[in-house]
């Protein structure tokens, strides 16, 4: 089974520092990819190196063909990264928030077909569509960024600490709602702290430790690893 | 008569409104104030100038002022081309595209100075009569010309930024470079687009001015001096902010001129400018210049 994102021998570097030291991997359409590690480990890095927001070296394959170095080519090919910390647009309203995510959607009849999509499954948003996303509660905003990232109607869609800060009801959403976007067809990939619950819905994992795997497996083969269960599951909340 | 001053402030209002808003929308953008705006809107008098008396018989108004928009268009570019975009290539701070800005500036009117600073230039006269008269009100005709045509502008201007894809694109860039890019939004795109709109409402701002006044080499960078305040005013990159401060400078030093006469009014006009600024630095827009059009 070929995948969707072949990624070989992947290193970034910012100035000499080498924060991502040949890392491969393979990720199966329509499935939930897991990258787990600790702070530093490189996680962000790699998935800024896919979405072409940092220089990488190496070789990545998008179905096959090489994927584009330019970030907003990559938008536009279809995969998508939901950032760190959620950087929603401050200031502008819910809806132009969601209005930005679908910049690459041409038809003005499909963007609002997205939009009422997304008003569809989160009614807090619609409610608020007016109001200014700055104003949201942590929860709400990070709903707003994966809406956002779903608006561009990605083939691939990388979600970065989704669950970041959240409180554990909120977290519960927010993994139910990444198992319904694979279930949609939609490939993820999921950087997550919180190892136990994204072990417990990914299809695939890989463990980061300075710049390089050094595990992967299927979720349940990583939740049963006595080296995970110490580095990650140890002190985990819930 | 009160109508009538009323009248003319609103059109020179109007007008600070254009260039403070064309000063702002770089600003947003790229956190620096780009001084080079006044020496743009200079050349702009000039070449609609030129343009206008290379003709036999002065072409319509309008053809000028579209023409002159043009090249405000194409000299923005070019001027970002050449002293710009190599600043950002190196990602340099902001103070190196402040002191480019000024660099330009003064090449500009060094330039025209030099060449064309002897004479006094004006413009052909648009309007066979000078004032036209509603029911036993006499108005300037020019007066209210330059006021149609820049709130024409400003309003096309604001219902871009708020109601276009690109205009969105802009005030998410003006939020978060690497947040938009996220969001497949190419920034020399939004670069190139605020640079245009720039120049645009550099190239207008001469011909309306130089048809106003008379057309000298510091002829842009005098006005520009108050855009610039009134867009430090009206909260810098805040588009509304600076348009409600320039109109309202504009209304202030038309009747401050009738009552003072034209002498002392720079006077007093900076000095409330300065109480401003000491009591109310965030702008009355209420925010510090920060990210937003
Ligand atoms: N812009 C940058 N410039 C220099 N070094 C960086 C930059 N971004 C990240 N690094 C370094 O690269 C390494 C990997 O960082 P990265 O953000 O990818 O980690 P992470 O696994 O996402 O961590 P966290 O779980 O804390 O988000 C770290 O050592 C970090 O200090
Ligand atoms: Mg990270």
């Amino acid at each position: 089974m070929a995948g969707i994102l072949e990624i070989r021998n992947l290193k970034v570097f910012y100035g000499v520092h080498e924060a991502v030291c040949g890392v491969d991997m393979d990720i199966a359409e329509g499935t939930i990819t897991a990258i787990i590690g600790s702070n530093g480990a490189g996680k962000t890095t790699i998935i800024n190196a896919i979405s072409g927001m940092v220089k990488r070296q190496g070789e990545i394959l998008y179905n096959g063909k090489p994927l584009s170095d330019k970030a907003n080519r990559i938008v536009k090919d279809g995969i998508i990264q939901v950032p760190e910390g959620r950087k929603i647009f401050a200031g502008l309203t819910v809806e132009e928030n969601l209005l930005a995510g679908a910049y690459t959607v041409k038809d003005r009849k499909e963007i609002n077909r997205l939009l009422e999509e997304q008003y569809a499954l989160f009614p807090r948003l619609g409610e608020r569509k007016k109001q200014d996303a700055g104003t949201l509660s942590g929860g709400e905003q990070q709903m707003l960024a994966i809406c956002r990232g779903l608006m561009g109607k990605p083939r691939i869609l990388m979600l970065d600490e989704p669950s970041l800060g959240l409180a554990p009801v909120v977290v519960n959403e927010v993994f139910r709602n990444i198992v319904r976007i694979r279930d949609e067809g939609i490939t993820v990939i999921l950087v997550e702290q919180n190892a136990k619950k994204s072990l417990g819905i990914c299809d695939r994992a890989y463990v980061i430790e300075t710049g390089r795997v050094v595990l992967s497996g299927t979720g349940s083969e990583m939740l049963n690893n006595p080296e995970v269960a110490a580095a990650y599951l140890g002190s985990e909340r819930n | 008569m009160t109508l009538q001053l009323l009248i003319s402030g609103f059109s020179l209002g109007a007008v600070y409104a254009l260039i403070a808003v064309g000063f702002a929308i770089v600003f947003s953008i790229f956190k620096f104030s780009n001084i080079a705006h006044g020496g743009m809107i200079s050349a702009c008098a000039f070449i609609g100038y030129f343009f206008q008396s290379s003709f036999e018989e002065p072409p319509p108004f309008i053809v000028t002022a579209l023409f002159t928009t043009g090249v405000g268009v194409l000299m923005a570019l070019l001027i970002d081309t050449i002293a710009y975009r190599n600043i950002r290539k190196k990602q340099a701070p902001g103070l190196y595209y402040f002191l480019m800005s000024i660099t330009v500036a003064i090449l500009i009117e060094q330039i025209l100075s030099v060449f064309f600073g002897k004479n006094l230039h004006t413009y052909a006269p648009i309007f066979s009569s000078t004032t036209f008269s509603i029911g036993g009100l006499r108005f300037s005709s020019i007066d209210t010309l330059i006021m149609v045509i820049s709130l024409a502008i400003l309003s096309a201007l604001i219902f871009v930024i708020n109601k276009t894809k690109i205009g969105l694109a802009i005030r998410t860039v003006a939020i978060s470079p690497s947040t938009s890019q996220l969001m497949g939004i190419n920034s020399s795109v939004v670069i190139m687009a605020v640079f245009a709109i720039a120049g645009a409402l550099a190239g207008i701002s001469g011909v309306l001015l130089g048809t106003k006044f008379s057309v000298y080499p510091s002829l842009g960078p005098s006005m520009m001096t108050k855009g610039f305040i009134v867009s430090v005013i009206g909260g810098l990159g805040s588009l509304g902010g600076a348009i409600v401060a320039a109109i309202a400078l504009g209304v202030v030093e038309i009747f401050l001129t009738y009552w003072l006469g034209s002498l002392s009014t720079p006077i007093v006009l900076f000095g409330i400018m300065l109480l401003f600024l000491t009591v109310r630095p965030e702008g009355i827009s209420g925010r510090f210049a920060k990210d937003k059009v």
